[in-house]
Protein backbone atom coordinates (compact mmCIF):
# COMPACT_ATOMS: atom_id res chain seq x y z
CA UNK A 1 0.00 0.00 0.00
CA UNK A 2 1.27 3.44 -0.76
CA UNK A 3 1.68 5.85 2.34
CA UNK A 4 -0.48 8.59 0.85
CA UNK A 5 -2.91 6.19 -0.49
CA UNK A 6 -6.23 5.40 2.19
CA UNK A 7 -7.55 1.73 2.45
CA UNK A 8 -10.42 1.66 -0.17
CA UNK A 9 -12.43 1.05 2.82
CA UNK A 10 -12.33 4.54 3.58
CA UNK A 11 -12.83 5.06 0.08
CA UNK A 12 -16.03 2.83 -0.22
CA UNK A 13 -17.40 4.69 2.87
CA UNK A 14 -16.91 8.35 1.62
CA UNK A 15 -18.27 8.61 -1.21
CA UNK A 16 -20.30 5.80 -1.92
CA UNK A 17 -23.11 7.71 -1.24
CA UNK A 18 -21.77 10.52 -3.33
CA UNK A 19 -21.04 8.90 -6.26
CA UNK A 20 -24.78 7.61 -6.34
CA UNK A 21 -25.71 10.69 -5.78
CA UNK A 22 -24.06 12.10 -8.50
CA UNK A 23 -24.87 9.04 -10.43
CA UNK A 24 -28.40 9.28 -9.56
CA UNK A 25 -28.92 12.73 -10.93
CA UNK A 26 -27.77 11.74 -14.33
CA UNK A 27 -29.89 8.75 -14.88
CA UNK A 28 -32.90 9.35 -13.24
CA UNK A 29 -34.53 5.88 -11.56
CA UNK A 30 -32.82 3.83 -8.72
CA UNK A 31 -31.92 0.87 -10.21
CA UNK A 32 -29.85 2.43 -13.14
CA UNK A 33 -28.01 4.48 -10.35
CA UNK A 34 -27.08 1.08 -7.96
CA UNK A 35 -26.17 -0.77 -11.36
CA UNK A 36 -23.87 2.41 -12.56
CA UNK A 37 -22.50 2.84 -9.07
CA UNK A 38 -22.18 -0.83 -8.66
CA UNK A 39 -19.93 -0.96 -11.71
CA UNK A 40 -18.11 2.59 -10.97
CA UNK A 41 -16.71 0.87 -7.67
CA UNK A 42 -16.02 -2.30 -8.89
CA UNK A 43 -14.08 -0.83 -11.40
CA UNK A 44 -12.02 1.39 -8.83
CA UNK A 45 -11.92 -1.67 -6.51
CA UNK A 46 -9.96 -3.64 -9.33
CA UNK A 47 -8.00 -0.25 -10.55
CA UNK A 48 -7.06 1.05 -6.93
CA UNK A 49 -3.31 -0.43 -6.99
CA UNK A 50 -2.79 1.89 -9.88
CA UNK A 51 -4.35 5.04 -8.09
CA UNK A 52 -1.74 7.71 -7.72
CA UNK A 53 -3.03 10.17 -4.81
CA UNK A 54 0.02 12.34 -6.17
CA UNK A 55 -1.36 13.44 -9.31
CA UNK A 56 -4.89 13.55 -8.01
CA UNK A 57 -7.68 13.47 -5.23
CA UNK A 58 -9.28 10.23 -4.58
CA UNK A 59 -12.71 12.23 -5.37
CA UNK A 60 -11.30 13.19 -8.61
CA UNK A 61 -10.18 9.70 -9.42
CA UNK A 62 -13.87 8.02 -8.37
CA UNK A 63 -15.83 10.89 -9.66
CA UNK A 64 -13.84 10.34 -13.29
CA UNK A 65 -14.81 6.60 -13.40
CA UNK A 66 -17.94 7.55 -12.20
CA UNK A 67 -18.33 10.00 -15.25
CA UNK A 68 -17.17 7.53 -17.89
CA UNK A 69 -19.53 4.76 -16.30
CA UNK A 70 -22.47 7.02 -16.71
CA UNK A 71 -21.26 7.91 -20.08
CA UNK A 72 -20.96 4.29 -21.15
CA UNK A 73 -24.39 3.76 -19.69
CA UNK A 74 -26.13 6.31 -22.27
CA UNK A 75 -23.96 4.94 -25.00
CA UNK A 76 -25.13 1.69 -24.55
CA UNK A 77 -28.59 2.43 -23.63
CA UNK A 78 -29.06 5.60 -25.78
CA UNK A 79 -29.78 8.72 -23.90
CA UNK A 80 -32.86 9.71 -26.05
CA UNK A 81 -35.06 6.21 -25.35
CA UNK A 82 -33.70 6.10 -21.57
CA UNK A 83 -34.93 9.82 -20.75
CA UNK A 84 -38.46 8.96 -22.88
CA UNK A 85 -38.46 5.94 -20.22
CA UNK A 86 -37.44 7.01 -16.69
CA UNK A 87 -38.76 10.61 -17.30
CA UNK A 88 -42.15 11.53 -19.37
CA UNK A 89 -43.10 7.75 -18.63
CA UNK A 90 -41.85 7.12 -15.35
CA UNK A 91 -43.21 3.85 -13.87
CA UNK A 92 -44.94 4.55 -10.57
CA UNK A 93 -42.64 3.81 -6.88
CA UNK A 94 -43.90 0.36 -6.62
CA UNK A 95 -42.77 -0.49 -9.96
CA UNK A 96 -38.85 0.01 -9.33
CA UNK A 97 -37.80 -2.10 -6.50
CA UNK A 98 -34.76 -0.20 -5.36
CA UNK A 99 -36.81 2.94 -5.48
CA UNK A 100 -39.27 1.24 -2.80
CA UNK A 101 -36.39 0.54 -0.76
CA UNK A 102 -34.52 3.98 -1.62
CA UNK A 103 -36.21 6.40 1.29
CA UNK A 104 -33.71 9.04 1.36
CA UNK A 105 -33.90 10.88 -1.64
CA UNK A 106 -35.70 13.97 -1.01
CA UNK A 107 -35.76 15.93 -4.49
CA UNK A 108 -36.60 13.56 -7.08
CA UNK A 109 -38.50 16.30 -8.87
CA UNK A 110 -35.82 18.13 -8.59
CA UNK A 111 -33.23 15.83 -9.89
CA UNK A 112 -35.31 14.84 -12.83
CA UNK A 113 -34.69 18.68 -13.98
CA UNK A 114 -31.05 18.11 -13.38
CA UNK A 115 -31.03 14.78 -15.54
CA UNK A 116 -32.73 16.98 -18.58
CA UNK A 117 -30.35 19.44 -19.01
CA UNK A 118 -28.39 19.23 -22.01
CA UNK A 119 -25.41 16.75 -20.99
CA UNK A 120 -22.01 18.71 -20.36
CA UNK A 121 -24.67 21.13 -18.30
CA UNK A 122 -25.91 18.54 -16.26
CA UNK A 123 -22.42 17.14 -15.67
CA UNK A 124 -21.48 20.46 -14.46
CA UNK A 125 -24.05 20.60 -12.24
CA UNK A 126 -23.64 17.61 -10.56
CA UNK A 127 -19.85 17.31 -9.96
CA UNK A 128 -20.22 20.65 -8.64
CA UNK A 129 -22.82 20.06 -5.93
CA UNK A 130 -20.85 16.20 -5.49
CA UNK A 131 -18.49 18.45 -3.59
CA UNK A 132 -15.82 18.75 -6.29
CA UNK A 133 -14.09 22.33 -6.92
CA UNK A 134 -14.16 24.35 -10.26
CA UNK A 135 -10.46 23.39 -10.97
CA UNK A 136 -12.06 19.26 -10.45
CA UNK A 137 -14.97 19.99 -12.47
CA UNK A 138 -12.48 21.64 -15.29
CA UNK A 139 -10.15 18.52 -15.33
CA UNK A 140 -13.14 16.05 -15.80
CA UNK A 141 -14.59 17.83 -18.34
CA UNK A 142 -11.83 18.59 -20.02
CA UNK A 143 -11.78 22.54 -19.67
CA UNK A 144 -10.48 25.27 -17.67
CA UNK A 145 -11.50 26.00 -14.26
CA UNK A 146 -12.94 29.10 -15.66
CA UNK A 147 -14.79 27.63 -18.43
CA UNK A 148 -16.15 25.50 -15.84
CA UNK A 149 -17.30 28.11 -13.43
CA UNK A 150 -19.17 29.77 -16.73
CA UNK A 151 -20.61 25.90 -17.68
CA UNK A 152 -21.85 25.74 -14.15
CA UNK A 153 -23.38 29.26 -13.90
CA UNK A 154 -25.33 28.63 -17.33
CA UNK A 155 -26.52 25.46 -16.39
CA UNK A 156 -28.18 26.87 -12.73
CA UNK A 157 -30.04 29.65 -14.87
CA UNK A 158 -31.32 26.55 -17.10
CA UNK A 159 -32.14 25.09 -14.64
CA UNK A 160 -33.81 28.04 -13.03
CA UNK A 161 -35.93 28.48 -16.12
CA UNK A 162 -36.97 24.79 -16.33
CA UNK A 163 -37.92 24.56 -12.71
CA UNK A 164 -39.90 27.87 -13.09
CA UNK A 165 -41.29 26.97 -15.94
CA UNK A 166 -42.45 23.37 -14.61
CA UNK A 167 -42.29 23.47 -10.99
CA UNK A 168 -40.62 21.28 -8.63
CA UNK B 1 -20.56 24.80 -1.18
CA UNK B 2 -22.95 27.64 -2.25
CA UNK B 3 -21.32 30.68 -3.64
CA UNK B 4 -22.53 34.29 -3.77
CA UNK B 5 -24.27 34.92 -6.55
CA UNK B 6 -26.55 38.21 -6.65
CA UNK B 7 -29.39 36.44 -7.73
CA UNK B 8 -31.08 35.24 -4.84
CA UNK B 9 -33.04 32.82 -7.09
CA UNK B 10 -30.17 31.08 -7.71
CA UNK B 11 -28.58 31.22 -4.08
CA UNK B 12 -31.70 29.65 -3.37
CA UNK B 13 -31.65 26.98 -6.08
CA UNK B 14 -28.15 26.30 -5.01
CA UNK B 15 -29.19 25.51 -1.58
CA UNK B 16 -31.52 23.53 -2.65
CA UNK B 17 -29.08 21.44 -5.03
CA UNK B 18 -26.68 20.74 -2.10
CA UNK B 19 -29.46 19.41 0.17
CA UNK B 20 -30.61 17.31 -3.09
CA UNK B 21 -27.07 15.28 -3.58
CA UNK B 22 -26.46 15.36 -0.01
CA UNK B 23 -29.92 13.96 0.97
CA UNK B 24 -30.05 11.54 -1.99
CA UNK B 25 -28.54 8.47 -0.99
CA UNK B 26 -28.98 4.89 -2.49
CA UNK B 27 -31.03 1.92 0.29
CA UNK B 28 -29.10 1.34 3.26
CA UNK B 29 -28.89 -2.57 2.08
CA UNK B 30 -26.82 -1.82 -1.18
CA UNK B 31 -23.75 -0.52 0.47
CA UNK B 32 -23.84 -4.06 2.32
CA UNK B 33 -24.62 -6.02 -1.25
CA UNK B 34 -22.21 -4.18 -3.14
CA UNK B 35 -19.30 -4.54 -0.67
CA UNK B 36 -19.90 -8.21 -0.65
CA UNK B 37 -19.47 -8.45 -4.10
CA UNK B 38 -16.62 -6.55 -4.82
CA UNK B 39 -14.96 -8.54 -2.34
CA UNK B 40 -15.94 -11.63 -3.78
CA UNK B 41 -15.27 -10.38 -7.39
CA UNK B 42 -11.52 -11.72 -7.72
CA UNK B 43 -9.98 -12.15 -11.48
CA UNK B 44 -10.26 -15.60 -13.37
CA UNK B 45 -6.54 -16.93 -12.52
CA UNK B 46 -6.99 -16.16 -8.81
CA UNK B 47 -10.18 -18.13 -9.14
CA UNK B 48 -8.21 -21.37 -11.21
CA UNK B 49 -5.64 -21.16 -8.16
CA UNK B 50 -9.10 -21.57 -6.13
CA UNK B 51 -9.69 -24.15 -7.89
CA UNK B 52 -6.94 -26.17 -7.93
CA UNK B 53 -6.52 -25.74 -3.92
CA UNK B 54 -10.57 -26.76 -3.25
CA UNK B 55 -9.29 -29.64 -5.42
CA UNK B 56 -6.42 -30.79 -3.42
CA UNK B 57 -7.79 -30.03 -0.11
CA UNK B 58 -10.60 -32.00 -1.15
CA UNK B 59 -10.15 -35.32 1.21
CA UNK B 60 -11.35 -33.85 4.28
CA UNK B 61 -11.97 -35.74 7.30
CA UNK B 62 -15.12 -36.67 7.88
CA UNK B 63 -15.78 -35.73 11.90
CA UNK B 64 -16.75 -38.23 14.10
CA UNK B 65 -20.77 -36.49 13.86
CA UNK B 66 -23.53 -38.64 13.82
CA UNK B 67 -24.92 -36.78 11.18
CA UNK B 68 -26.76 -38.70 9.40
CA UNK B 69 -29.68 -37.08 10.28
CA UNK B 70 -29.10 -34.13 8.80
CA UNK B 71 -30.58 -33.44 5.65
CA UNK B 72 -32.59 -35.79 6.07
CA UNK B 73 -35.23 -33.97 7.41
CA UNK B 74 -34.63 -31.19 5.21
CA UNK B 75 -35.35 -32.75 2.14
CA UNK B 76 -38.74 -34.15 3.63
CA UNK B 77 -39.67 -30.45 4.56
CA UNK B 78 -39.09 -28.86 1.68
CA UNK B 79 -39.14 -31.72 -0.92
CA UNK B 80 -36.14 -31.48 -2.94
CA UNK B 81 -33.18 -31.63 -0.09
CA UNK B 82 -32.80 -28.08 0.65
CA UNK B 83 -30.08 -27.29 2.68
CA UNK B 84 -29.06 -23.26 2.84
CA UNK B 85 -25.83 -22.18 2.59
CA UNK B 86 -25.04 -18.13 3.95
CA UNK B 87 -22.19 -16.80 3.59
CA UNK B 88 -19.46 -13.90 3.75
CA UNK B 89 -18.11 -13.72 0.71
CA UNK B 90 -18.66 -16.78 -1.18
CA UNK B 91 -19.02 -15.23 -4.83
CA UNK B 92 -15.37 -15.41 -5.89
CA UNK B 93 -14.70 -18.92 -5.36
CA UNK B 94 -12.22 -20.57 -3.96
CA UNK B 95 -11.89 -22.66 -1.27
CA UNK B 96 -11.99 -20.70 1.80
CA UNK B 97 -8.57 -18.75 1.05
CA UNK B 98 -7.28 -16.18 3.30
CA UNK B 99 -8.12 -13.40 1.13
CA UNK B 100 -12.20 -14.15 1.22
CA UNK B 101 -11.87 -14.24 4.97
CA UNK B 102 -9.99 -11.29 5.47
CA UNK B 103 -11.94 -9.53 3.21
CA UNK B 104 -15.67 -11.24 4.98
CA UNK B 105 -13.73 -9.75 8.32
CA UNK B 106 -12.91 -6.39 6.90
CA UNK B 107 -16.78 -6.43 5.45
CA UNK B 108 -17.53 -7.27 9.07
CA UNK B 109 -15.62 -4.37 10.56
CA UNK B 110 -17.33 -1.81 8.63
CA UNK B 111 -20.54 -2.23 9.73
CA UNK B 112 -19.83 -3.32 13.21
CA UNK B 113 -22.44 -2.55 16.09
CA UNK B 114 -24.91 -3.67 19.27
CA UNK B 115 -28.17 -4.52 17.12
CA UNK B 116 -30.19 -3.20 20.29
CA UNK B 117 -32.72 -5.98 21.64
CA UNK B 118 -32.71 -9.49 19.83
CA UNK B 119 -35.76 -11.50 19.12
CA UNK B 120 -36.04 -14.49 20.68
CA UNK B 121 -35.93 -17.48 18.35
CA UNK B 122 -38.44 -19.65 17.93
CA UNK B 123 -37.83 -23.36 17.82
CA UNK B 124 -41.27 -25.03 17.62
CA UNK B 125 -43.05 -24.03 14.79
CA UNK B 126 -43.32 -20.50 15.78
CA UNK B 127 -43.74 -20.82 19.52
CA UNK B 128 -41.92 -18.26 21.77
CA UNK B 129 -41.76 -20.81 24.44
CA UNK B 130 -37.91 -21.26 23.09
CA UNK B 131 -37.48 -23.46 26.25
CA UNK B 132 -39.46 -25.83 25.19
CA UNK B 133 -38.10 -29.64 24.01
CA UNK B 134 -37.99 -29.92 20.76
CA UNK B 135 -37.78 -33.16 18.37
CA UNK B 136 -34.41 -32.65 16.45
CA UNK B 137 -34.35 -34.19 13.31
CA UNK B 138 -33.67 -37.90 13.21
CA UNK B 139 -31.82 -39.70 9.85
CA UNK B 140 -30.83 -42.82 11.59
CA UNK B 141 -31.70 -42.28 14.85
CA UNK B 142 -35.26 -41.30 15.01
CA UNK B 143 -36.43 -38.45 17.48
CA UNK B 144 -39.22 -38.51 19.91
CA UNK B 145 -41.69 -35.77 20.73
CA UNK B 146 -43.26 -37.20 23.51
CA UNK B 147 -43.70 -35.80 26.83
CA UNK B 148 -40.26 -36.44 28.79
CA UNK B 149 -38.61 -35.98 31.84
CA UNK B 150 -35.27 -34.41 31.39
CA UNK B 151 -32.32 -35.10 32.93
CA UNK B 152 -28.93 -33.77 32.57
CA UNK B 153 -26.05 -35.93 33.22
CA UNK B 154 -23.25 -34.00 30.27
CA UNK B 155 -20.69 -31.91 31.09
CA UNK B 156 -21.00 -28.72 29.46
CA UNK B 157 -18.14 -26.44 30.21
CA UNK B 158 -17.93 -22.74 29.05
CA UNK B 159 -15.65 -20.72 29.51
CA UNK B 160 -16.91 -17.54 27.45
CA UNK B 161 -19.48 -14.90 28.51
CA UNK B 162 -20.61 -13.50 25.40
CA UNK B 163 -20.72 -14.67 21.93
CA UNK B 164 -21.11 -12.86 18.38
CA UNK B 165 -24.45 -12.21 16.83
CA UNK B 166 -24.98 -11.56 13.08
CA UNK B 167 -27.10 -9.74 11.39
CA UNK B 168 -28.33 -9.22 7.39
CA UNK B 169 -30.21 -7.12 5.23
CA UNK B 170 -33.15 -9.11 3.67
CA UNK B 171 -31.69 -9.90 0.19
CA UNK B 172 -33.49 -7.89 -2.83
CA UNK B 173 -34.38 -8.49 -6.52
CA UNK B 174 -31.18 -6.82 -6.87
CA UNK B 175 -28.90 -9.00 -5.02
CA UNK B 176 -30.26 -11.83 -6.22
CA UNK B 177 -29.79 -10.77 -9.73
CA UNK B 178 -26.18 -10.27 -9.10
CA UNK B 179 -25.67 -13.30 -7.76
CA UNK B 180 -27.16 -14.75 -10.63
CA UNK B 181 -25.23 -13.48 -12.98
CA UNK B 182 -21.79 -13.61 -11.28
CA UNK B 183 -22.92 -17.20 -12.00
CA UNK B 184 -23.64 -16.74 -15.95
CA UNK B 185 -27.21 -17.01 -15.26
CA UNK B 186 -30.37 -14.84 -17.22
CA UNK B 187 -32.65 -14.00 -15.50
CA UNK B 188 -36.13 -15.72 -16.28
CA UNK B 189 -39.37 -14.97 -14.07
CA UNK B 190 -39.71 -13.90 -10.48
CA UNK B 191 -42.02 -17.04 -9.37
CA UNK B 192 -44.09 -16.23 -6.60
CA UNK B 193 -41.84 -17.15 -3.32
CA UNK B 194 -38.65 -16.43 -5.28
CA UNK B 195 -36.35 -13.41 -5.62
CA UNK B 196 -35.54 -14.68 -9.39
CA UNK B 197 -35.49 -17.58 -11.56
CA UNK B 198 -32.71 -17.97 -14.10
CA UNK B 199 -31.62 -20.43 -16.59
CA UNK B 200 -28.09 -20.77 -17.88
CA UNK B 201 -26.52 -23.34 -20.33
CA UNK B 202 -27.08 -26.34 -18.31
CA UNK B 203 -29.27 -25.84 -15.30
CA UNK B 204 -31.82 -23.94 -13.98
CA UNK B 205 -31.58 -22.08 -10.63
CA UNK B 206 -34.18 -20.60 -8.43
CA UNK B 207 -33.17 -17.84 -5.52
CA UNK B 208 -35.18 -16.77 -2.61
CA UNK B 209 -35.42 -14.82 0.49
CA UNK B 210 -35.32 -15.56 4.40
CA UNK B 211 -38.77 -17.42 5.01
CA UNK B 212 -40.16 -16.47 8.30
CA UNK B 213 -41.67 -20.10 9.52
CA UNK B 214 -40.31 -22.29 10.15
CA UNK B 215 -37.19 -20.01 9.82
CA UNK B 216 -35.35 -21.10 6.68
CA UNK B 217 -32.70 -18.84 5.33
CA UNK B 218 -32.02 -17.32 1.65
CA UNK B 219 -31.13 -19.91 -0.46
CA UNK B 220 -30.54 -20.73 -4.04
CA UNK B 221 -31.18 -23.76 -5.84
CA UNK B 222 -29.43 -25.21 -8.55
CA UNK B 223 -31.10 -27.53 -10.99
CA UNK B 224 -29.27 -29.35 -13.36
CA UNK B 225 -30.27 -29.86 -17.03
CA UNK B 226 -30.36 -33.29 -19.03
CA UNK B 227 -27.66 -31.80 -20.65
CA UNK B 228 -25.43 -30.96 -17.31
CA UNK B 229 -22.13 -33.37 -17.98
CA UNK B 230 -20.64 -35.51 -15.37
CA UNK B 231 -17.56 -34.26 -13.45
CA UNK B 232 -14.44 -36.28 -15.12
CA UNK B 233 -11.40 -36.55 -12.66
CA UNK B 234 -10.24 -40.01 -12.47
CA UNK B 235 -10.23 -41.85 -9.11
CA UNK B 236 -12.26 -38.46 -7.85
CA UNK B 237 -14.63 -39.21 -4.90
CA UNK B 238 -17.58 -37.77 -4.14
CA UNK B 239 -16.23 -34.69 -2.10
CA UNK B 240 -13.63 -34.60 -4.46
CA UNK B 241 -16.44 -34.11 -7.01
CA UNK B 242 -18.11 -31.48 -4.92
CA UNK B 243 -15.27 -29.62 -4.62
CA UNK B 244 -14.72 -29.31 -7.83
CA UNK B 245 -17.93 -28.73 -9.12
CA UNK B 246 -18.54 -25.81 -6.59
CA UNK B 247 -15.07 -24.34 -7.58
CA UNK B 248 -15.89 -24.51 -10.99
CA UNK B 249 -19.18 -22.40 -10.54
CA UNK B 250 -16.50 -20.19 -7.65
CA UNK B 251 -19.67 -21.74 -4.80
CA UNK B 252 -16.62 -22.62 -2.53
CA UNK B 253 -17.56 -22.18 1.16
CA UNK B 254 -15.61 -19.49 2.21
CA UNK B 255 -16.83 -20.24 5.56
CA UNK B 256 -16.05 -22.70 8.29
CA UNK B 257 -17.67 -26.04 7.36
CA UNK B 258 -17.83 -29.51 7.99
CA UNK B 259 -18.00 -31.51 5.20
CA UNK B 260 -20.29 -35.10 5.50
CA UNK B 261 -21.03 -37.50 2.92
CA UNK B 262 -24.09 -39.49 2.70
CA UNK B 263 -23.10 -42.16 0.33
CA UNK B 264 -26.23 -44.90 1.38
CA UNK B 265 -28.09 -43.97 -1.61
CA UNK B 266 -28.85 -42.40 -5.31
CA UNK B 267 -27.92 -39.24 -5.06
CA UNK B 268 -24.92 -39.12 -2.88
CA UNK B 269 -25.35 -36.12 -0.56
CA UNK B 270 -22.10 -33.59 -0.18
CA UNK B 271 -22.92 -31.67 2.70
CA UNK B 272 -20.87 -28.26 3.69
CA UNK B 273 -22.08 -27.66 7.12
CA UNK B 274 -21.49 -24.35 8.26
CA UNK B 275 -19.91 -23.36 11.26
CA UNK B 276 -19.60 -20.00 13.09
CA UNK B 277 -16.15 -19.15 15.04
CA UNK B 278 -16.60 -18.32 18.81
CA UNK B 279 -13.38 -17.08 20.23
CA UNK B 280 -12.73 -19.13 23.25
CA UNK B 281 -14.96 -21.63 22.35
CA UNK B 282 -14.22 -22.97 19.32
CA UNK B 283 -16.43 -23.62 15.66
CA UNK B 284 -20.32 -23.73 16.69
CA UNK B 285 -22.42 -25.38 13.87
CA UNK B 286 -25.66 -23.33 12.20
CA UNK B 287 -29.01 -25.47 12.78
CA UNK B 288 -31.80 -25.18 12.18
CA UNK B 289 -35.16 -25.22 14.47
CA UNK B 290 -35.13 -28.65 14.37
CA UNK B 291 -31.22 -28.64 15.58
CA UNK B 292 -30.20 -29.77 12.07
CA UNK B 293 -26.64 -28.68 10.66
CA UNK B 294 -26.70 -27.07 7.51
CA UNK B 295 -24.86 -25.22 5.24
CA UNK B 296 -24.66 -25.92 1.30
CA UNK B 297 -25.70 -29.50 -0.24
CA UNK B 298 -24.20 -30.79 -3.77
CA UNK B 299 -26.50 -33.89 -5.06
CA UNK B 300 -24.38 -36.31 -7.00
CA UNK B 301 -25.89 -38.99 -9.35
CA UNK B 302 -23.26 -40.64 -11.34
CA UNK B 303 -21.00 -38.07 -10.98
CA UNK B 304 -23.01 -36.06 -11.94
CA UNK B 305 -24.39 -33.18 -9.81
CA UNK B 306 -28.13 -33.27 -9.66
CA UNK B 307 -28.95 -30.52 -7.17
CA UNK B 308 -27.10 -27.92 -5.14
CA UNK B 309 -28.71 -25.99 -2.91
CA UNK B 310 -27.29 -23.07 -0.39
CA UNK B 311 -27.66 -20.06 1.78
CA UNK B 312 -27.23 -17.13 -0.41
CA UNK B 313 -24.79 -14.98 0.12
CA UNK B 314 -25.40 -12.19 2.88
CA UNK B 315 -23.26 -9.49 4.06
CA UNK B 316 -23.15 -10.25 8.12
CA UNK B 317 -22.74 -7.23 10.71
CA UNK B 318 -21.70 -8.97 13.84
CA UNK B 319 -21.89 -8.00 17.25
CA UNK B 320 -20.99 -9.18 20.93
CA UNK B 321 -23.44 -10.71 22.99
CA UNK B 322 -24.11 -11.64 26.59
CA UNK B 323 -24.63 -15.09 27.03
CA UNK B 324 -26.05 -17.21 30.00
CA UNK B 325 -24.03 -19.28 32.15
CA UNK B 326 -24.12 -23.31 30.98
CA UNK B 327 -25.27 -23.97 34.55
CA UNK B 328 -28.85 -21.57 33.66
CA UNK B 329 -29.02 -22.76 30.03
CA UNK B 330 -28.93 -26.92 32.05
CA UNK B 331 -31.91 -25.52 34.30
CA UNK B 332 -34.04 -24.46 31.95
CA UNK B 333 -33.59 -26.84 29.91
CA UNK B 334 -34.80 -29.42 32.88
CA UNK B 335 -37.59 -27.11 33.62
CA UNK B 336 -39.09 -27.49 29.88
CA UNK B 337 -39.48 -30.87 30.86
CA UNK B 338 -43.49 -31.65 29.89
CA UNK B 339 -45.76 -33.84 32.45
CA UNK B 340 -47.36 -37.00 30.81
CA UNK B 341 -50.67 -38.50 31.23
CA UNK B 342 -51.97 -41.43 31.66
CA UNK B 343 -52.38 -42.43 28.19
CA UNK B 344 -48.67 -41.28 27.68
CA UNK B 345 -46.71 -41.07 30.49
CA UNK B 346 -43.57 -39.09 30.21
CA UNK B 347 -40.16 -40.68 29.58
CA UNK B 348 -37.13 -40.09 31.64
CA UNK B 349 -34.60 -38.57 28.75
CA UNK B 350 -30.89 -38.16 30.01
CA UNK B 351 -29.31 -35.42 27.73
CA UNK B 352 -25.75 -36.30 27.84
CA UNK B 353 -24.78 -34.15 24.92
CA UNK B 354 -24.50 -30.19 25.09
CA UNK B 355 -22.83 -27.46 22.48
CA UNK B 356 -22.92 -23.91 21.34
CA UNK B 357 -24.88 -23.65 17.88
CA UNK B 358 -26.44 -20.83 15.67
CA UNK B 359 -29.90 -20.36 14.36
CA UNK B 360 -31.63 -18.50 12.38
CA UNK B 361 -33.94 -15.86 13.88
CA UNK B 362 -35.89 -13.98 11.19
CA UNK B 363 -36.73 -10.37 11.90
CA UNK B 364 -38.45 -8.70 8.58
CA UNK B 365 -36.18 -6.21 7.05
CA UNK B 366 -33.15 -7.75 8.76
CA UNK B 367 -32.49 -11.04 10.39
CA UNK B 368 -30.27 -12.90 13.00
CA UNK B 369 -28.06 -15.51 13.52
CA UNK B 370 -27.71 -15.92 17.46
CA UNK B 371 -26.36 -18.51 19.38
CA UNK B 372 -27.82 -21.12 21.01
CA UNK B 373 -27.38 -24.52 23.15
CA UNK B 374 -28.46 -27.32 22.13
CA UNK B 375 -28.52 -30.61 24.51
CA UNK B 376 -29.40 -34.04 23.03
CA UNK B 377 -29.76 -37.38 24.42
CA UNK B 378 -30.81 -41.07 23.26
CA UNK B 379 -32.57 -43.51 24.65
CA UNK B 380 -34.17 -46.78 23.90
CA UNK B 381 -38.42 -46.83 23.70
CA UNK B 382 -39.69 -50.25 22.56
CA UNK B 383 -36.14 -51.93 21.28
CA UNK B 384 -35.99 -48.26 19.14
CA UNK B 385 -32.99 -46.01 19.70
CA UNK B 386 -34.56 -42.39 19.75
CA UNK B 387 -32.53 -39.39 19.96
CA UNK B 388 -34.16 -36.26 21.88
CA UNK B 389 -33.08 -32.16 21.07
CA UNK B 390 -33.72 -29.37 23.06
CA UNK B 391 -32.85 -26.06 22.11
CA UNK B 392 -32.75 -23.19 24.43
CA UNK B 393 -31.83 -19.38 23.21
CA UNK B 394 -27.98 -18.69 24.16
CA UNK B 395 -28.04 -14.83 24.30
CA UNK B 396 -28.93 -13.67 27.76
CA UNK B 397 -32.89 -12.48 28.45
CA UNK B 398 -32.06 -8.91 29.36
CA UNK B 399 -30.32 -8.64 25.92
CA UNK B 400 -33.66 -10.27 24.09
CA UNK B 401 -37.31 -8.98 23.38
CA UNK B 402 -39.64 -10.69 25.73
Amino acid sequence: MVADRPPFEDLYRDYLGRIYAYVRAQVGTSADAEDITAQVFMNAYQAYARFEARNQTPAAWLFRIARNATLDHFRAHGRRERLRRTIEHQPAAEEDPAGQAEDRIQYRALLAHVAKLPERQRDAISLRHSGLSFDEVGRLMSCSEDAAKMLYHRALKALKEAVQKEGV
Amino acid sequence: MSEPDGDLELQGLQRELDDAFHTTRPRPAFEDELWLKMQTSRPPARRLGDALAAFFQGIREVPAVPLAAVAAVLVVVIGVGIIAYSGRGHLGGGGASSTAGESAARADQLYAGAFGRLPTPAFNGGAKNATAPQAGAGGAVPEYSGPVQLTWTGKLDLTITSAPVYRYNEPSTSSADQFASALGAVLRERPSGFLGSYSASDYTLKVRGTVQSPPSSPAFFIFSSPSMPAIDAAGAGPQDLANIFLAQHSLTPAWGNTIVVDSSGDPIKVRYQRQFDVAGYGAAPLVDVNGDRYGLEVDLSANRPVLVSGLLPVGLETADYKIVAAGDAVQSVLAASSVGNAATPALTVKLTQAELVYVLVPAGGHSFYEPAYLFSGTFQLNGATLVKRVLVPAVDPSQRTP
